[in-house]
């Protein structure tokens, strides 16, 4: 998965599922469009369907300092290298 | 021992979902008319094809719901309904937001047992036999389907800041909840309460009540024609979904405010039967009742109109018939409102109670739907059989549960 088509997946459900339209990438989620823990648990649920694997405890953790669309689409790189490294 | 401040607490506004409409003027069309709201059974591929009663109290029309995804999200259908009707509720008694959120304003609200559809989802993921997902419970789910759901989806809406309380005894559910709302008020540790139940579509109730032989089945064909309250022909208890809310206000703080008042509740009593969990009880009841009149402050022979339990079993009507005759004699005149709309089991309570507020605005008393024939049993109390221009200065509302919980509500008409 590219950058961009991680960052357009992301939009997207973004759109849908939290009625958040066109976020700034750099936007504060909690304090720009009141994204709370709530929906930071949502999203990981999402992730895993996206990546089609399921995250450890450690990984979703690791998703609690997470505040913009930015930071989403680094820590969805970072699984997806992790798990391409892992299968190889 | 109970002491110092005692103060008054008034009905300022109120809103519910019914099988027999939604307004003021809907559900009172249906009970001068006398229209039903007991359907045919919805399918739900799980349970219904087992029951054997195919009768249910219906809310079929369309309720419109304007909430944020934000309050959504922790919803089930339980907590829609109760949302709305709190949303309108508070929306028509116009109470400020400083007051709603300054920890004056708190939530007395349940439901039997949170949000069935809910948890039928989460049960699917443990006994489905195989995980097609990875995670197949959401996030929020416990939040959607837990027991005290309502009351706290409702302070997130509003950013109510009081007490809550969240009753969940079935049947008395929403009686306990304007009960405790209003002895909240009484002693002084709020100012006001939105009080309340609400229950959603589901058979896994009407499935146990089915297993223990209370439900009606000879109607299934005629659902209209069932629930029978203290009726020769009654068979049984017809359930049914609804919701709604009362916004109950210390009396001088409603007067400042200028707010109309609808009505004063004068006393609340609640105990239980001490033994059986599910078979009526004589004493428990008429307990009950006395304890009800005492806190009132107020003699039998002032109470003009009772809205009985009446869930039309074979039992429960002649025992609370029985209860009231003890206590009152032939004097009030007694209506089993579950006649219209079947049991809505945590809501009973505050839909009945809003109806007689109705009622006792525009003075008259509806009668028992089905009441073709009396059971002599219950013969020896003053039935309303047919629309009766009454004024009601005093009304009771009773309500009885399985754990063998009983209340008892008394509502002053305002001069």
């Amino acid at each position: 998965m590219t950058r961009e088509e991680i960052v357009t997946q992301v939009l997207c459900f973004f759109r849908e599922e939290f009625e958040i339209e066109n976020p700034g990438l750099d936007d504060n989620l909690r304090e720009k469009h009141g994204f709370d823990s709530i929906d930071a648990i949502e999203m990981l649920l999402k992730i895993e369907k996206m990546l089609a694997s399921e995250l450890s405890h450690e990984e979703k953790k690791r998703a609690m300092d997470i505040r913009t669309i930015n930071h989403i689409c680094d820590y969805i790189e970072s699984l997806a290298v992790a798990r391409a490294a892992s299968s190889e | 021992m109970r002491g110092g401040m005692e103060r008054r607490v008034v009905i300022t506004a109120c809103s519910a979902i019914t099988p027999i409409g939604r307004s003021k003027a809907e559900i009172l069309h249906r009970l001068v008319h006398g229209i039903s709201g007991v359907k045919a059974l919805r399918e739900d591929d799980l349970l219904s094809p087992y029951i054997h009663s195919k009768v249910f109290g219906t809310v079929d029309y369309p309720v419109v719901y304007d909430f944020q995804r934000q309050h959504r999200k922790t919803m089930g259908p339980v907590a829609y309904y109760a949302c709305q009707v709190a949303k309108e509720a508070l929306e028509s008694a116009g109470l400020d937001q400083e007051f709603v959120t300054s920890g004056r304003l708190g939530v007395a609200f349940g439901s039997t047992h949170g949000s069935p559809t809910v948890q039928r989802n989460i049960y699917k993921t443990f006994f489905g036999g195989s995980r097609t997902e990875f995670s197949s419970i959401g996030a929020v789910d416990y939040l959607k389907s837990m027991v005290h759901t309502t009351a706290v989806n409702i302070t997130k809406m509003f950013g109510i800041t009081g007490r809550v309380i969240s009753s969940s005894t079935a049947c008395t559910t929403s009686s306990q909840s304007i009960g405790y709302g209003y002895e909240a008020i009484k002693y002084g540790m709020q100012d006001a309460m939105i009080c309340g139940g609400a229950d959603e579509y589901d058979t896994t109730t009407v499935a146990v009540f089915d297993n223990l032989l209370a439900c009606s089945t000879a109607f299934n064909d005629t659902p209209h024609l069932t629930p029978r309250p203290f009726d020769a022909k009654r068979d049984g208890l017809v359930v049914g979904e609804g919701a709604g809310a009362v916004l109950l206000e210390e009396y001088e703080f409603a007067r400042k405010r200028g707010t109309p008042i609808l009505a004063e509740v004068i006393g609340f009593a609640c105990n239980n039967n001490g033994g059986d969990l599910i078979l009526p009880n004589l004493g428990g009841i008429t307990e009950t009742i006395r304890i009800g009149l005492r806190e009132a402050k107020i003699n039998a022979e002032e109470v003009d109109f009772i809205s009985a339990h009446a869930t039309g079993t074979k039992m429960g009507d002649v025992i609370e018939s029985q209860a009231i005759y003890d206590v009152y004699g032939s004097l009030p005149g007694v209506v089993g409102l579950k006649s219209y709309m079947g049991h809505s089991m945590g809501s009973c309570g505050v839909i009945e109670t809003i109806i007689a507020v109705y009622l006792m605005e525009e003075g008259f008393i509806a009668p028992t739907l089905n009441l073709d024939e009396i059971d002599e049993r219950c013969a020896m109390l003053n039935h309303v059989v047919s629309l009766r221009e009454s004024p009601i200065r005093i009304a009771a509302i009773q309500n009885f549960a399985f754990g063998g919980v009983n209340t008892n509500l008394i509502i002053k008409k305002m001069p």
